[in-house]
């Protein structure tokens, strides 16, 4: 099957303005609640640990715009991007890295297992290509029944490396099933450049291999990424097959809250942060003053900062209650 | 009002760091973002970025360890006051306190010295929860289980521990045939030396039988087809087990550090054996009916001559009766079935000659010794028993 | 009554199910056409035909993933891992994918996914083709485990197994598919967590599993001519495991032996062991014996094999060492 090169843009992609603002609010506040994490996490108030999405939120919204409320997702180990574009409340979120009952899923998963199945989240994943497989049989549901739904995985330009990831896009196209594989490909793997685990220059081959569609777009840019998603969406619930949706983006922090990140040369990060900015460039697009985006952030700030008092007054769970999940 | 500058926590499990070198000077103004200094935590020495603009006001931990938390140094507007000392840097962890002069503590209050033991008794589990239950003293009980371990047959024989006759047998030593002890007989012996070695007194008495015999009569003459037809022995069974209740001091073990008095009266019967003597129990004797009683007892013995006493037949026996009437024995000392603090020895019936109300008459008289652990029962407590028993066998209505 | 043989048990199983409820499908290796390495599906194909009988390629992993997946949407999946030696190459799927999310996501979904398979020794498979891994899987919570050893349990667990709305892993006996029994008329689901009594005894508890079930059936004949009365007690759920039932079998005979084909050290009987000496410490007069294969990857030549995988004639020893006395 060929690949559709993403096209160069000069029109517009169907989404209004208004709803490029939406988007662009809910970036924002993807960003801002993620310096929040960083900074309470450096605070020490959360445990474990924490891997945030900042450079990478036109993946998440893009993709998440479109889709509809009954497709599903799975998310990895970099997943409050995907959890808070999917719908899922900033609130609940925080007072799940926040260990509460009031966390979205209830204090047992914590930043790496957040879920929100009514929202269509299966759930973020610790293992890399984890969640893979899983997505392929939820298609292969809505295929056998006849749902027009589709199952998306999200996973890094490292996951294209595990066995997991060979055997499900084998098997999903093989099935034809309705699903999406949304590679953010960030040219890391945790301190791994891309040159130092993957052989072939472009990732699509991958997907090539399998007979797959796939499509490409620029993961800074969140209209070009809607726009492949819902073309992605579109070829795959009509039963056409599988496709991967591939997003080059770029990592603007550590792979961890806390990463020195040692590895990377710090002027690159910086002209990154400067030039790859999805958030600056769909500003740009927007057109927006100075004095909108300042209000803007006011209210961000507001929600941010009311996510944090949400989950510090939440309820700890009971310990006793440790088992009550383990079996249906 | 001032920022604090606060030691950050930058990777999961990271306590403390040292701060290296300051990048900024007190005095010299900064702005979010840049270096403020440089911290080593244990992976990697990196720089921390100031949060805040402003005038980088005092520097409060120049270097060295820090814990996360710790107020390092305070951003805000020049002329600003600062705040009060802050916390220094991490203290060296208090010193232990010397532990305390050991003290000879005296030793606890007198208990009864242990018997010292050379080395742990291989005992199953069981085996010693039996022996636990039962008084018994398990380095006293040869095992016979792999490696010498004691199992529980060989702890129920010990707490069964039939006793020989009280007349030993002597055969002429040209003429004798050897008989090597075999592990029941070995465990007969060892047992039985260990009952010697109880203080006991003995209490003697003659029961009048008559009304008893004509009970016993009447019980047969009623029993239905096929019924087990009740013996004297039912019926002094069932009389002895009524006047243990009533005088529980002799319906008692003794178990080492305490003596143990029941409610319910679980009489052993001495039988004839293949193995040698056996005592399997009657239980609740004194609140089964005497039908019950005589069927029990006839299966006990059928089972016991068979070899097929099970271990619930044998246990929990509260006192014992050792009858050699059948014999012909008149009288006899039974040697104690510990851990029961006493056994009752009954002989035959025998009609003798006696004084009633100053006349001359014949009676059928059995003679009866109760042999007593003084370290459980006293003399009276044994004699009231006595009493009540014979009263019983010469009048058994008085057991209602 | 009616007599069917394992196999055939398997199969009512699988068809009644896929006959009475659409949420019903298997994948698996060559189950198709071919009917199963082992013959259990044949005829499936035919009667429910390629969408619900789905040959799947070599990819344990994406099986089971996918397998997880349509589960969690809500079908009843029924997977077959066609070797249990192939088990290892799906273990993160079966650990992780399936048996924690239930927990992680705070009781939001359940893993209603069934894994057949089966092994066992006596054809000189080699060294890769043998194992009995059972209980590997008895060590995750969120699984469940269950080994049947006769047709009719096998029948009526497998039921059971299906409608479980948790991962259950399912393990069958290779030699055990010729094996005949009895059946009743009507599939009668039998409750996982329930041991069987198959003899009852004085003497000695053998607690088995699997082919060591026959095997200790025998060696309790042989032992009865020795006037030593054995109980076979077969848990047949290893996970949950029917405590309570083997505890009191064993206060009963105050003796213990444990057996199954899996090597002994840190096979099943091991926690069996554990569970009873703690639940019966002091009805025990003797030390518990495990019966089990010896510790070595299994050999190839047929005399080898022989040597290293446990039958009657061991659990008989085994029984005799239980009973055994000095000098014995």
């Amino acid at each position: 099957m060929a690949k559709v090169a993403g096209k160069p843009h000069t029109g517009r992609t169907g989404l209004s303005d208004e709803r490029l603002r939406e988007l662009f609010r809910e970036m924002v506040l993807v960003r801002r609640f993620e310096e929040k994490v960083e900074e309470r996490f450096r605070a020490g108030d959360l445990a474990g640990f924490l891997h945030v999405a900042i450079g990478q939120e036109a993946c998440a919204s893009g993709v998440c715009a479109a889709l509809e409320p009954d497709d599903v997702i799975a998310s990895t180990h970099r997943a409050h991007g995907h959890t808070l574009a999917r719908g899922t409340h900033p609130n609940a979120v925080m007072a799940e890295l926040y260990g509460k009952v009031e966390g979205c899923s209830g204090g047992y998963g914590g930043s790496m297992h957040l879920y929100d199945v009514t929202r269509g989240n299966l759930g973020a994943n610790a293992v890399v290509g984890g969640g893979l497989a899983g997505i392929v049989g939820a298609a292969l549901a809505f295929k056998l029944r006849g749902e027009r739904r589709v199952a998306v995985a999200f996973f890094g330009d490292g996951a294209t490396n595990t066995g997991a990831f060979h055997e499900s896009l084998n098997l999903a196209q093989l099935w034809d099933v309705p699903a999406l594989f949304v590679l953010e490909d960030n040219g890391w793997a945790e301190s791994t450049p891309a040159a130092q685990h993957i052989p072939v220059d472009d990732l699509c081959k991958r997907a090539a291999a399998y007979g797959m569609k796939a499509v490409e777009a620029d993961g800074q840019d969140l209209e070009r990424v809607y726009e492949a998603a819902a073309g992605a969406r579109a070829h795959a619930v009509s039963g056409k097959g599988p496709v991967l949706v591939h997003l080059r983006t770029f990592r603007l922090a550590g792979h961890y809250v806390g990463d020195p990140q040692i590895y990377r040369d710090k002027d690159e990060v910086r002209r990154l942060r400067e030039t790859k900015d999805p958030l600056a460039k769909l500003r740009a697009r927007l057109e927006l003053s100075d004095s909108e985006v300042e209000a803007l952030e006011r209210e961000i700030e507001a929600i941010v900062e009311g996510s944090v008092a949400f989950a510090k007054a939440g309820t700890d769970p009971k310990p006793e209650d440790a088992l009550k999940w383990v079996y249906a | 009002m001032a920022t604090e500058v606060r030691l950050p926590r930058l990777g999961q499990g990271m306590e403390a760091g040292t701060i290296v070198r300051w990048l900024k000077a007190e005095g010299e103004p900064v702005r979010k973002g840049e270096p403020l200094y440089e911290l080593d935590t244990d992976k990697v020495t990196q720089e921390v970025e100031a949060e805040a603009n402003g005038i980088l006001l005092a520097i409060l931990v120049r270097e060295g360890e820090a814990a996360v938390g710790t107020l390092v140094a305070q951003i805000g507007e020049a002329g600003e006051e600062v705040s009060a000392a802050p916390a220094p840097a991490v203290e060296a962890p208090p010193k232990p306190e010397p532990a305390p002069p050991a003290e000879t503590a005296p030793p606890p209050s007198p208990e009864p010295p242990l018997e010292p033991r050379a080395a742990r008794v291989k005992a199953s589990p069981l085996a010693r929860r039996l022996a636990r239950e039962r008084g018994v003293e398990l380095d006293g009980v040869r095992g016979t289980g792999p490696e010498g371990r004691v199992v529980a047959e060989d702890v129920a024989l010990a707490a069964a521990g039939p006793r020989p006759p009280a007349t030993p047998v002597l055969a002429p030593a040209a003429e004798a045939e050897v008989v090597p002890l075999s592990q029941t007989r070995k465990t007969i012996a060892r047992r039985l030396t260990e009952a010697w070695q109880a203080p006991v007194f003995q209490l003697s008495v003659s029961a009048d039988m008559t009304r008893a015999l004509v009970l016993r009569e009447q019980l047969v003459a009623r029993a239905a087809e096929g019924e087990i037809k009740p013996t004297v022995n039912d019926v002094l069974t069932k009389l002895a087990a009524a006047a243990l209740v009533r005088h529980p001091a002799v319906n008692a073990h003794f178990a080492g550090e305490a003596i143990h008095r029941f409610r319910s009266a679980h009489v052993g019967i001495a039988v004839a054996a293949p193995n040698g003597l056996v005592v399997p129990v009657i239980r609740d004797a004194d609140r089964r009916p005497l039908a019950e009683i005589a069927a029990a007892r006839a299966d006990l013995v059928a089972r016991a001559r068979a070899g097929k006493l099970s271990l619930a037949d044998l246990a929990d026996g509260t006192f014992t009766i050792s009858n050699l009437g059948m014999f012909g024995v008149e009288k006899f000392t039974a040697v104690l079935n510990p851990p029961q603090a006493a056994i009752l020895a009954v002989g035959s019936i025998e009609e003798r000659p006696v004084v009633v109300a100053g006349q001359l008459v014949v009676r059928p008289l059995m003679h009866m010794t109760l042999t007593c652990d003084h370290r459980a029962i006293d003399g009276a407590d044994g004699a009231e028993f006595l009493r009540t028993l014979r009263e019983l066998l010469e009048e058994p209505g008085l057991a209602l | 009554m009616r007599e069917l043989t394992y196999r055939e048990a398997v199969r009512d199983a699988l068809s009644r199910a896929l006959r009475a409820d659409d949420r019903v499908f298997l994948m698996g290796e060559d189950i198709a056409e071919m009917g199963g390495s082992m013959g259990v599906t044949q005829g499936l194909l035919a009667e429910f035909g390629p969408e619900r009988v789905r040959n799947t390629p070599i990819s344990e992993m994406a099986i089971v993933g996918a397998g997880i997946g349509a589960a969690i949407q809500g079908m009843r999946p029924i997977v077959e891992i066609m070797y249990q030696d192939f088990l290892p190459l799906s273990m993160e799927q079966i650990v992780t994918q399936a048996a924690k999310p239930r927990t992680m996501s705070g009781g939001q979904l359940s893993v209603p996914l069934t894994i057949r398979t089966q092994g066992g020794a006596g054809w000189s498979p080699g060294a890769q083709h043998a194992q009995q891994l059972e209980s590997w899987f008895t060590h995750v919570p969120g699984l469940k485990v269950v080994f049947p050893s006769t047709p009719e349990d096998v029948r009526g667990l497998l039921w059971s197994s299906i409608y479980d709305d948790n991962p259950v892993v399912f393990f069958e006996h290779r030699t055990l598919y010729p094996l005949k029994g009895a059946v009743p008329d009507e599939l009668e689901p039998i409750p996982l967590g329930k041991a069987r009594i198959h003899r009852e005894g004085e003497d000695v508890t053998v607690v088995a599993i699997g082919r060591l079930v026959h095997e200790a059936l025998r060696a309790a004949e042989e032992a009865e001519q020795e006037g030593i009365s054995v109980e076979v007690v077969d848990p047949r759920t290893l996970l949950p495991l029917d405590e309570e039932a083997i505890v009191a079998s064993v206060r009963k005979t105050t003796r213990c032996v444990t057996a199954h084909e899996a090597v002994t050290r840190g096979g099943f009987g091991a926690e069996l062991a554990a569970v009873i000496q703690h639940g019966a410490f002091d009805y025990l007069d003797a030390p518990i014996e495990r019966v089990g294969a010896r510790f070595t990857p299994l050999p190839f030549a047929p005399v080898l094999e022989e040597w290293c995988v446990p039958h009657a004639a061991d659990v008989l020893a085994a029984i005799r060492r239980t009973v055994g006395r000095h000098g014995d």
